[in-house]
């Protein structure tokens, strides 16, 4: 899921540059020594890993894991975010250079929105609940950047209307996908690698203390 | 789909061997410019000179068209979607849906320029190597956190590559066929687990293994830049390019897409 090159026009183009360097500088901050191979690590795994296509239908289409990047990083989902988005736009044409930021708020919003939700299953005693607020998670991420992508569409001219609310549409079967997978992703690190998901800070080496 | 942009960065051609921090900035400049198009004649001359600059830098077309291939998939809906949904008068019905003529230019304006920004793309990333454009960037005061970041992104890309197809095959070796069906996504949901656990893991090894070579958040490289007059050259031919198309763009000689083809 990507804007392309020649949609939209100067100031949204340039608002996402602003966007992007702004949310960029915040969630860059403190970032130390030890983070950088880390982050670039995650990064080029769900690079590859939205290269991963899944039939829907007669079709297929690729995972955004937007959302888990979100689950597994915290704040630094946006740089990771970022860091996809330029790679894709200089390796294959993928979005495009003129849209890079546009793409990073989209996908990188979606990204922290799903932290946003992530984070609320503290307030929960619930059987599996990082299956459930991983699904919700995912879902959000790919709701929120369809919104985004919307917003950019319907700013740049109202000619485009009709085409962001069939992009919006285009996006409820992959948020059910993107939701689905998350879910059994985040699921799969809770009970193997718990110390992997944003906001589990304390390695649990014994298991899981019971709530 | 071929991840190594670099492929053709060794062959001499006049883009290969421009000064990557004069290109890099010259041809944003241009693709800036060629982003803010609004007449369909402009667009059509900039994906001429994209034409031009590709074959300039001796890129064979059976390379370039993975990228253009992709994003002429993504674009074909405007084509259809965009003269149908037009808020204008319609020139003809198609299935009862009302066909506007300026919603097809708007969608064939969008067209062009994405192909054309592509493939300077293309000029721009595929004639250096991938490091050395990183650096340029750096030069280019891009900050040093990303720089180094993108490197190593781009280094650990075809290592997880490697490891996903690894794991594909066990799976297909195990007799796993990925249908339409929601025991495909949760299976694809512990693919991604485990290619994450693998990758921490690997990620606290090479942690490790940096440190131990003395890694102390820098990358240090031997790649000097050498400017000369020709760089130089070449970048104000290229910003002349850029304020040549802007400018014929702005004077309104052309009409604006969707008013008309010229």
């Amino acid at each position: 899921m990507h804007i392309s090159d020649g949609i939209l026009s100067g100031p949204v183009l340039a608002a996402g540059f602003v966007g992007t360097a702004v949310i960029a500088g915040l969630t860059l901050r403190n970032m130390d020594m030890e983070e950088i191979p880390k982050v670039s690590v995650i990064t080029a795994v769900f690079f590859v890993a939205s290269l991963i296509h899944v039939p829907v239908g007669p079709s297929s289409v690729h995972l955004i894991l937007n959302g888990l990047v979100g689950v597994v990083l915290g704040w630094r989902a946006f740089p990771a975010i970022m860091l996809g988005v330029i790679l894709q736009a200089i390796l294959f044409g993928h979005g495009g250079v003129s849209v890079i930021g546009a793409n990073c708020v989209m996908l990188g919003g979606g990204a922290l929105a799903a932290y946003g939700v992530w984070q609320l299953r503290h307030w929960f005693s619930l059987e599996r609940k990082e299956v459930i607020f991983g699904a919700l998670a995912g879902g959000s991420a790919t709701l929120v950047s369809g919104m985004v992508l919307s917003l950019a569409l319907v700013t740049t001219g109202e000619q485009f209307l009709v085409m962001a609310g069939a992009a919006l549409a285009a996006h409820i079967p992959v948020m059910i996908i993107e939701a689905v997978v998350v879910g059994a992703a985040a699921g799969f690190l809770a009970k193997v690698r718990p110390h992997i998901l944003a906001g589990n800070t304390a390695p649990a080496l014994l298991g899981r203390p019971s709530a | 789909m071929p991840l190594d942009i670099d492929r053709f960065a060794h062959v001499g051609s006049p883009l290969q061997r421009w000064d990557p921090r004069f290109k890099l900035a010259a041809l944003g400049v241009l693709v800036v410019a060629v982003a803010l198009i609004k007449t369909i004649p402009v667009a059509a001359a900039a994906l001429i000179g994209a034409v031009v600059l590709v074959s300039l830098a001796c890129l064979p077309a059976s390379f370039v068209s993975q990228g253009v291939k992709w994003v002429s998939l993504f674009l074909l809906p405007f084509l259809l979607i965009m003269p149908l949904s037009y808020p204008g008068e319609a020139a003809f019905h198609i299935l009862g849906l009302p066909f506007a003529w300026e919603g097809f230019r708007l969608a064939v304006l969008i067209v062009v320029k994405a192909l054309a920004i592509v493939l300077f793309a293309y000029a721009m990333f595929g004639s250096s190597r991938f490091d050395i454009s990183m650096i340029a960037l750096q030069h280019l005061k891009c900050p040093k956190v990303i720089v180094q970041m993108l490197l190593f992104t781009y280094r650990y890309i075809f290592v997880f590559l490697a490891e996903m197809r690894r794991m594909d095959v066990a799976m297909s070796a195990r007799g796993f066929v990925k249908r339409a069906d929601r025991r495909t996504l949760r299976v694809m949901g512990d693919f991604v687990g485990t290619l994450l656990v693998r990758s921490f893991e690997r990620t606290e090894r090479i942690y490790k293994a940096m440190l131990s070579k003395g890694y102390q958040g820098e990358f240090h490289t031997l790649v000097v830049f050498n400017a000369t007059s020709k760089d130089l050259v070449k970048a104000v031919l290229i910003l002349l390019g850029a304020a040549l198309l802007f400018g014929v763009d702005v004077a309104g000689i052309f009409n604006r897409a969707e008013l008309g083809w010229y």
